[in-house]
């Protein structure tokens, strides 16, 4: 009872200031404070009417966009490799993906700003995906990884022996176990994308993204302005979270589904 | 095998390409010498010496390693409590998903959030005030290493928890009922059955957070105000604004010696009070 009461707690001070900034959100007056000035959607107004703020929005769904994708097919490909690959390979994927996970953004953004300047390459919306997918590509692999222990390979070699070719065994039998695990993974790296801002700080050259223009407005000021983006954004990540969820959950319905037949 | 190989490739070449070969270049570039703006190959050891003998980069490292081990020790006595409830009492998805939905909030998001929470005006000084509590609104909550420490914790506090959920996932929940069974208190079986068990997952856990809190320079750059200044924000404004890229090259890559450094410093102590004990097959003596 102690413990729960601890946990609780633990989760109210986790949720507190998220509740604190969707409740400002709404306020009718400019003060970020106690007592309540009473609701109003004005900012939410004023956010729709801010033509920088939908650039920026329009640059980071581009952006995550892009890096979803190269991360699906990268990964996609590193997951199939992965059963098949020994002790060796896999040690090498895993430190591959481990250590950028276990450094700080600060140590992936200068040394990949060093990079660029050193091919000369132009610092623009490119390099911000490139720099976004070294992010996204572990997390993918990582997450991959938990999945593909469960992975029967004898399904492989049954259809295999069932005459199938190399390409039919691929698209009918392997892709189809593993494709939800792998969707739900590619919305994780564009949640990823999506709110990456320490790293694309020192790639994006004259570009905004979301989270920079966020910030550039953090830095001037504090207004409920910032509360209803924040409060956007943060519905936009739980609804992603919730879609991955749903890939998730239905999986492993089709999986229980599947193994009762078999 | 050979199939293997040929899927794996292009995730490999794209990790060595785009990070084995970057941080080499961050590496040979600490070696380089920056004049009038332009950067000049180069193979002096002066980055390395001229930052050891600043008292500034200690100051601000002195600072950062503070604020990690601090951080990180809060963060993981918090999150050990979170995940013990998780692993063995209930799996509770309703705490699994709010833990995630504050990790998948934006990072800047609750940066603000403390930051609005803990001004002169805000919302802590406000109850406070109106409570009877204080007269006057207290400054020291925002632009202190108070405010920095709190909300670090509440950045990376879900990540914590998610790692300690991981590796007390491998301690089987027989363990801790034996212990109970022979008359242990549940903390007693914490400290005496899972925390040596699960010590190498909670010591990379603390390790972790560390890492992340220490190399994080925009928290203290935004609510440390002068106590702010840590490694990372010297790093990050030698890339952005003074332009001695080799300098802070090389300030990089004292930054991850330091926290190797603490790595083992945090492994020895672990074994000096027998916390941590290396593994050895079940049936020989101890275990």
């Amino acid at each position: 009872m102690v413990l729960k009461l601890v946990v609780w707690s633990i989760l109210a001070f986790l949720l507190m200031p998220l509740v604190i900034i969707v409740l400002f959100s709404f306020h009718a007056s400019p003060s970020l404070s106690f007592p309540f000035a009473g609701f109003s959607l004005r900012w939410y107004a004023e956010v729709l009417g801010n033509a920088q703020l939908g650039s920026a929005l329009l640059k980071s769904l581009t952006v995550a966009g892009f890096t979803a994708l190269i991360t699906l097919v990268l990964g996609a490909a590193a997951s199939l490799a992965w059963l098949r690959l020994g002790h060796r390979g896999r040690a090498l994927l895993e430190v591959l993906c481990l250590t950028p996970i276990a450094l700080p953004g600060l140590f992936v953004g200068v040394s990949l700003l060093v990079l660029f300047a050193q091919a000369r390459v132009q610092l623009s919306t490119v390099t911000i995906v490139i720099s976004h997918v070294v992010l996204a590509l572990p997390i993918l692999i990582v997450a991959m990884r938990a999945r593909l222990a469960l992975f029967d390979r004898s399904l492989e070699e049954a259809s295999r022996d069932l005459g199938a070719s190399q390409m039919q065994t691929f698209g009918k039998v392997t892709l189809p176990l593993i494709a939800p695990t792998l969707i739900a993974s590619a919305i994780l790296a564009f949640a990823v994308s999506f709110d990456e801002f320490v790293v694309t700080s020192f790639v994006a050259g004259t570009e905004t993204t979301l989270p920079m223009y966020i910030w550039s407005m953090m830095r001037r000021t504090v207004t409920p302005l910032i509360n209803a983006i924040s409060t956007l954004a943060l519905v936009f990540s739980v609804a992603i979270l919730f879609i991955a969820w749903l890939i998730g959950h239905l999986r492993r319905r089709s999986a229980v589904a599947g193994r009762t037949v078999s | 095998m050979r199939m293997g190989g040929l899927l794996a490739a292009p995730a490999v070449l794209y990790m060595v390409v785009f990070f084995v070969v970057p941080s080499l270049i961050l590496f040979v570039y600490s070696f380089w010498t920056a004049a009038s703006y332009r950067i000049v190959p180069d193979f002096v050891f002066s980055n390395y010496l001229n930052s050891l003998m600043s008292p500034l980069f200690w100051k601000v490292t002195i600072n950062a390693i503070l604020i990690g081990l601090v951080t990180a020790s809060i963060t993981l006595v918090l999150a050990v409590p979170v995940g013990y409830y998780l692993v063995y009492v209930s799996r509770s998805q309703v705490i699994l998903y709010l833990i995630l939905i504050t990790w998948f909030s934006s990072y800047l998001v609750r940066i603000y959030a403390w930051r609005t929470l803990l001004g002169t005006s805000g919302v802590l000084n406000t109850i406070l005030i109106q409570a009877g509590i204080v007269d006057t609104p207290v400054g020291v909550f925002l632009f202190s290493r108070f405010a920095v420490a709190i909300t670090l914790i509440h950045i990376y506090l879900p990540f914590c928890i998610l790692l300690v959920v991981s590796s007390l996932s491998e301690i089987k929940k027989d363990l801790v009922d034996a212990a109970r069974d022979l008359g242990a208190s549940p903390l007693g079986a914490f400290f005496r059955v899972i925390a040596p068990n699960a010590a190498n997952g909670l010591v990379g856990a603390f390790m972790l957070t560390f890492v992340m809190v220490a190399g994080d320079y925009v928290t203290p750059q935004m609510l440390g105000g002068s106590s702010g200044q840590t490694t990372g924000l010297l790093i990050a404004d030698q890339f952005r604004k003074t332009g001695n890229w080799p300098l802070g090259a090389a300030q990089a890559f004292l930054m991850f010696l330091v926290s190797i450094a603490i790595y083992f410093a945090v492994m020895g102590l672990g074994r000096a009070t027998g916390l941590v004990v290396k593994r050895r097959p079940i049936g020989k003596a101890g275990g």
